[in-house]
C-alpha cells in the first residue's frame, strides 16, 4: 500500500490521505462499497486521483469513466457504461454503434448481469449533480447496483456539491462520503515548485542560442523564492491549482528577463520584486480569462481591454447607438422622472424637503446599482425622440434595429406576449437593457451625448 | 451489421397475455364460456409449427434470427388464435390439509371463498335477478348501473345472479345467453376492452381496431338465431378517457334492437354518470340504478357467522367486536374477514405454544385490530431515532410558533437547536439535519421539497401535530 501511495504521490502530490482511502476501498481485494461519493472544490484533483487509483492495469477490475454532462438521455448513459465495462470499443467494424438498445433500466441491468462474475467493476461518474436532472430512478439505482446485479460493482460519484443537495423525496440508501479538501498554501507551494523543470525549459526556449550561461543563476532556490513571492500576490484571490500553475508559467518569463539582460543580478530579490509587480497586477486582473500569450509583459493594452473591451469592438450604427442609450436611460431611470428629464417645458419644480431627502441617496439605493428595470417599446421610442436632436421618421429600419439589438443581446426580452402579435400591439412585451454604465458612457462619448446628465441618480 | 433482437411489440403482447391469465380462475371460465367454438384437439405440449410461420418471422430479418424465433413465433400465433390456452405450473402434489379446526375456519374466512348464498344482500340480489331475467326473457337489451363503496358485495352479488341464471338456462327454464366480463383495472388501455370482449366471444386475440369492427358488425347486423349477451363491466370509471368513445360504444350497443346486449356496469361512486360521463352517455346508461349501502355491524356479524356456521372456534363476542369496529370505519366486509383471519392466526400461534386447543377470543381480536387499524405513522415515529423525534418536535414547535402549516428548514433548524440545547444533546449540523429531514420525508411523515433548495426548502407535516405529541409521549424527550 505504501508503495502505491508513494507512486500516486509522485504524480499528484499532497493527496496521500485520499489515495490511502481509495486504496483501502478498491485495491485490497475486499468487496467494494456499493457507492462512493467524492466531493470537493473544482481542481482539487478528485477525478485525476480516482482515475489513477482505478487504472485497470494488473488488477482484475474493469472501470468505466463517464461524464454525466455528456449523457443527456438514459440511452447514452447506459450504453456508454455497458460498452466500457464490457471492454468494447467503437470501431469501423461495429459501425461506431453499440449493438444493443438500452433505453430502460431493465435492459441495463440485464446487460450488467451478463458480465463475468469473477471480475469487479467500477463506474466513475463525473459531474454527478447532473443525475438529479435525469430520470428519477437513476440516482437510487446507482447507489445500490450490487444489490440489483449481484456483481462486485461500485459507483464513484464525483461532484463539487455536498451530498445534502442530492436528497430526493423517496429517500436514498446510505453512501460512503469522502471529502477532498482544498490545498493549503504550503501544499500549493510544493505543487508549483514541482514545475521547476518545465519552467526552465520554457526559459531556454525563449532565450537566444548564444547566451545560455545566465541560466545557471536560475537555481531551484531562486525558483522557490519566485514561487513564494508569486503566491504572496495570488493566494488571496485564487486557490485553483490549474489556474495558478498557468499564471506562474506566464509570469516567470518577465521575472527572469532582467537577469538575462544583466540589469539586475539574480541575488537582488528586492529589485526583481519591484520589476515584476506591474506584470503581476496585470495578470491578477486577467485571471481565468485564458488570454494566452497575447498580453505578455505589455500591461497597458490589457488594462484598457478589460474595462472598455466591448464598446471598442462593437460598432453600431448612429441610430442604434441612440436607441441603446435610450434603452439604458429607460432601464435606469424611474418612470416618474421622465417628465422632468425629457420634456422641455415641464413646468416649475417646487423644491420640497421630501424630494431633497429622497434625492440624497446612498450608493446601494441607486437605480444603476440595483439593476435595470423593464420598459416597454413606447417608452423607449419616446426617450429616443427626446434625446435625438433631429427628427427622423419611425421607419421600419428603426424598428428592425431594436430587434437587432435584442439579437446582439444588448437588450433582452423580460416578458413576451403570449399571443404572438409582435412587439407593437400593446404593452405586454417588455425589454431590458443589459449593458453597463461604462459601456454606455463610451457609446455616449462617441456620439457626443452626455449620458450622466440624463440619469436621475447623478443629480 | 447490427440486428435487432426480436421485435419488442411481440414480446410485450406475449407478456400481457401470460400475465393476465396467470390467475387460474379466469382461464377456466374462459374455457367453459366458449363452448360453441369447435375446439380442435391440439396436443398441448408440442405445438406444431404451421407452414406459414416462416412468413411471420420474416419481419425479424436475417437467417440467424429465424433459427431462434420459429418456436416462440408459432406459439404466439397459436396463443393469439386461441388454440392453446395459457396455463400455470401445477404443484407436484396438493398441499396436505390440516384437520385443525382453526385452519378450516381460516379457509372459510378467506375473501376469495365466496359463499353460495350471500347474506344481507337478498334485496339487491332480487333486484338484479329480476332485471336480468326480464331482459333475457324478452330478448331485448338494456343497461344497469351498480354503485357502492368497496367491499359491499357488488361483484359477488352480480356474479351470483349470473350463476343462478346460467343454471336456469342449462335446465332450459329461460333462453340461453352468453356471459362476458371485463374489468377496467385489468386493461392497460380503455380500447383494449374491445380486444377482451372479442376474445371472450371467439377466443381470438386481435388488434383493437379489428376487434372493434367485428364487434360493431356483430351487434349492428341482424341475425336470426342470436342469443342474448350479458356483459359485466367492472370498474367503469377506469374505462372513461377524454373522448369516452369506449364507454359510449359499450352503452350504445344495447340500444340497438339487433344486439340483444345487456350491460351491467359496476363502479364505486354513486354520481359517476352525472359527474364524469357526457350527457349522451349517461342518458344511455339509463335510470336503472342500484346502490349497495355499506354493511352495518349486524350485517357484518351475520356475514362472518354465516361463514363459520357449524364451528365452535370463534367466540361470538369476538365477532361482534370486529363487526362493530369495521362498521364504524368503512363497512367493508373484506376488512372484517381479514381481521378475523388474522385473529385465527394469532390463536393458532398461541395453540402451538401451549399445545392445547384454543378458541378465538376477544384478546386475539383486540390484538389483530391494533395490528391492522393503528396508524402506521404513529408506530414509525415511535420507532424512529432520537434525533428524528427531536426534529419532528422541532417541526411541531415551528408550526405552533408561526401558526402556519408550512414552515421552512431554517426556522425548523433554529427550533431544533433550542430543543437540543434543552435536552442536552449536541446539535447536528445543517447537513445532517437535512439528512434526517430526507429520511422522514421518505417515510412520508413529512412532506418537503428535495435537497436542491437546501435551507430554504419548505416542510409540511403529513400527520396532525396531536399525533406527533401522542407518539412522542412515551419518549424521554418530552
Amino acid at each position: 500500500m505504501d508503495a502505491f501511495v508513494k507512486h500516486i504521490g509522485t504524480i499528484y502530490p499532497c493527496r496521500d490521505a485520499i489515495a490511502r482511502k481509495l486504496y483501502k476501498y478498491y485495491r485490497t481485494g475486499d468487496p467494494f462499497p456499493p457507492a462512493l461519493f467524492i466531493y470537493g472544490q473544482s481542481s482539487t484533483g478528485k477525478a485525476s486521483i480516482v482515475r489513477e487509483v482505478l487504472r485497470s492495469d494488473e488488477s482484475g477490475f474493469q472501470c468505466a469513466h463517464i461524464n454525466a454532462i455528456s449523457c443527456y438521455t438514459n440511452k447514452i448513459l447506459f450504453e456508454a457504461i455497458a460498452r466500457q465495462l464490457e471492454g468494447a470499443k467503437l470501431t469501423q467494424a461495429n459501425n461506431y454503434s453499440y449493438d444493443r438498445k438500452l433505453d430502460y433500466v431493465k435492459d441495463f441491468l440485464a446487460v450488467l448481469q451478463q458480465l463475468p462474475r469473477s471480475r469487479s467493476f467500477v463506474i466513475v461518474l463525473e459531474h454527478a449533480e447532473r443525475l438529479r436532472d435525469m430520470a428519477h430512478n437513476l440516482l437510487p439505482l446507482f447507489l445500490q447496483l450490487p444489490e440489483a446485479t449481484g456483481l462486485n460493482i461500485s459507483v464513484v460519484l464525483l461532484s463539487s456539491l455536498p451530498f445534502e443537495k442530492f436528497y430526493i423525496k423517496t429517500g436514498l440508501p446510505p453512501i460512503v462520503k469522502l471529502f477532498v479538501p482544498e490545498y493549503t498554501r504550503n501544499e500549493m507551494l510544493r505543487i508549483v515548485m514541482n514545475d521547476y523543470p518545465s519552467h526552465i525549459e520554457r526559459l531556454t526556449e525563449h532565450s537566444n542560442q548564444k547566451s545560455r550561461d545566465w541560466l545557471s543563476a536560475v537555481t531551484r532556490e531562486f525558483h522557490s523564492n519566485y514561487v513564494n513571492l508569486f503566491l504572496g500576490t495570488f493566494w488571496k484571490v485564487c486557490r485553483d491549482a490549474k489556474e495558478l500553475r498557468l499564471v506562474a508559467v506566464e509570469c516567470f518569463l518577465p521575472y527572469c528577463e532582467p537577469i538575462r539582460d544583466g540589469t539586475i543580478p539574480a541575488t537582488d530579490s528586492m529589485n526583481l520584486w519591484r520589476n515584476i509587480t506591474k506584470t503581476l497586477k496585470v495578470a491578477l486582473s486577467t485571471m481565468y480569462m485564458r488570454l494566452g500569450t497575447r498580453h505578455n509583459g505589455t500591461g497597458t493594452s490589457v488594462t484598457a481591454m478589460t474595462s472598455t473591451f466591448l464598446p471598442q469592438y462593437i460598432e453600431l450604427p448612429y441610430y442604434a447607438k441612440y436607441l441603446l442609450i435610450a434603452a439604458y436611460l429607460a432601464s435606469n431611470n424611474a418612470t416618474k422622472e421622465d417628465k422632468r428629464l425629457f420634456v422641455k417645458n415641464h413646468g416649475k419644480q417646487r423644491k420640497r424637503m421630501q424630494a431633497v431627502n429622497a434625492r440624497a441617496k446612498v450608493v446601494e439605493k441607486m437605480i444603476t446599482k440595483l439593476g435595470p428595470k423593464a420598459f416597454n417599446i413606447d417608452r423607449l421610442l419616446a426617450i429616443f425622440y427626446a434625446i435625438l436632436d433631429e427628427k427622423v421618421g419611425l421607419t421600419c429600419n428603426l424598428m428592425a434595429q431594436i430587434s437587432t439589438l435584442v439579437h446582439l443581446k444588448l437588450l433582452t426580452y423580460v416578458s413576451v406576449d403570449g399571443g404572438g402579435g409582435g412587439m407593437l400591439d400593446g404593452s405586454v412585451t417588455r425589454l431590458q437593457c443589459t449593458v453597463g454604465l461604462d459601456f454606455i458612457m463610451h457609446v455616449g462619448r462617441m456620439v457626443g451625448f452626455n449620458v450622466r446628465q440624463y440619469l436621475s441618480d447623478f443629480f | 451489421a447490427l440486428q435487432p433482437v426480436g421485435t419488442p411489440k411481440r414480446n410485450i403482447q406475449l407478456s400481457n397475455i401470460v400475465e393476465e391469465c396467470s390467475n387460474g380462475r379466469r382461464v377456466s371460465r374462459l374455457l367453459e364460456l366458449s363452448p360453441k367454438k369447435p375446439q380442435p384437439t391440439v396436443p398441448m405440449e408440442e405445438p406444431k409449427t404451421p407452414k406459414r410461420s416462416t412468413r411471420t418471422s420474416l419481419g425479424t430479418a436475417g437467417s440467424s434470427a429465424t433459427k431462434s424465433t420459429p418456436k416462440s413465433a408459432s406459439k404466439m400465433k397459436l396463443i393469439r388464435d386461441g388454440t392453446i390456452k395459457p396455463t400455470i405450473h401445477a404443484r407436484s402434489a396438493p398441499l396436505g390439509d390440516e384437520a385443525n379446526e382453526l385452519a378450516i375456519a381460516r379457509e372459510r374466512l378467506h375473501v376469495s371463498a365466496t359463499p353460495s348464498s350471500l347474506p344481507c344482500r337478498e334485496k339487491e340480489y332480487e333486484e338484479i335477478y329480476n332485471f336480468l331475467e326480464g331482459k333475457i326473457y324478452d330478448r331485448v337489451g338494456g343497461c344497469m348501473y351498480i354503485s357502492g363503496v368497496p367491499g359491499t358485495g357488488k361483484t359477488a352479488t352480480t356474479t351470483a345472479v349470473i350463476r343462478a341464471l346460467r343454471h336456469l338456462a342449462e335446465e332450459e327454464h329461460i333462453p340461453k345467453f352468453e356471459f362476458i366480463d371485463i374489468n377496467g383495472m385489468r386493461l392497460t388501455e380503455p380500447r383494449q376492452a374491445y380486444v377482451h370482449i372479442h376474445r371472450q366471444l371467439t377466443g381470438k386475440t386481435l388488434a383493437w381496431e379489428q376487434a372493434y369492427n367485428l364487434l360493431n358488425k356483430r351487434f349492428t347486423t341482424k341475425a336470426p338465431r342470436r342469443t342474448t349477451t350479458v356483459l359485466l363491466v367492472d370498474e367503469l370509471d377506469i374505462l372513461c378517457n377524454k373522448r369516452q368513445d369506449v364507454v359510449y360504444n359499450l352503452l350504445n350497443w344495447p340500444t340497438l334492437a339487433t344486439a340483444q346486449l345487456i350491460v351491467v356496469t359496476i363502479a364505486n361512486t354513486m354520481d359517476l354518470p352525472e359527474r364524469l360521463l357526457m350527457g349522451k352517455i349517461s342518458s344511455r346508461l339509463g335510470l336503472t340504478r342500484l346502490t349497495f349501502q355499506p354493511y352495518n355491524f349486524r350485517q357484518l356479524q351475520e356475514i362472518v357467522m354465516a361463514r363459520l356456521v357449524g364451528m365452535s372456534s370463534f367466540n361470538s363476542d369476538a365477532v361482534q367486536l370486529v363487526a362493530r369496529k369495521v362498521a364504524a370505519v368503512s363497512g367493508d366486509a373484506r376488512r372484517a374477514l381479514d381481521i378475523c383471519r388474522r385473529a385465527t392466526e394469532l390463536a393458532d400461534d398461541q395453540a402451538r405454544k401451549t399445545d392445547q386447543p384454543v378458541t378465538v377470543s376477544m384478546t386475539h381480536v383486540q390484538q389483530a385490530l391494533t395490528e391492522m387499524i393503528t396508524s402506521a405513522k404513529v408506530r414509525t415515529i415511535r420507532s424512529s431515532s432520537r434525533m428524528e423525534q427531536l426534529f419532528l418536535q422541532a417541526v411541531t414547535a415551528e408550526v405552533t410558533r408561526t401558526g402556519i402549516e408550512e414552515c421552512n428548514f431554517l426556522g425548523v433548524y433554529s427550533q431544533l437547536e433550542a430543543l437540543a440545547a434543552f435536552s442536552g444533546v449536541s446539535v447536528p449540523n445543517p447537513g445532517r439535519a437535512m439528512g434526517i429531514c430526507a429520511r422522514l420525508t421518505a417515510s412520508r411523515i413529512l412532506i418537503c421539497e428535495g435537497g436542491r433548495n437546501d435551507i430554504y426548502q419548505k416542510i409540511l407535516l403529513n400527520i396532525s401535530t396531536d399525533d406527533v405529541h401522542f407518539a412522542l409521549q412515551a419518549s424521554k424527550l418530552l
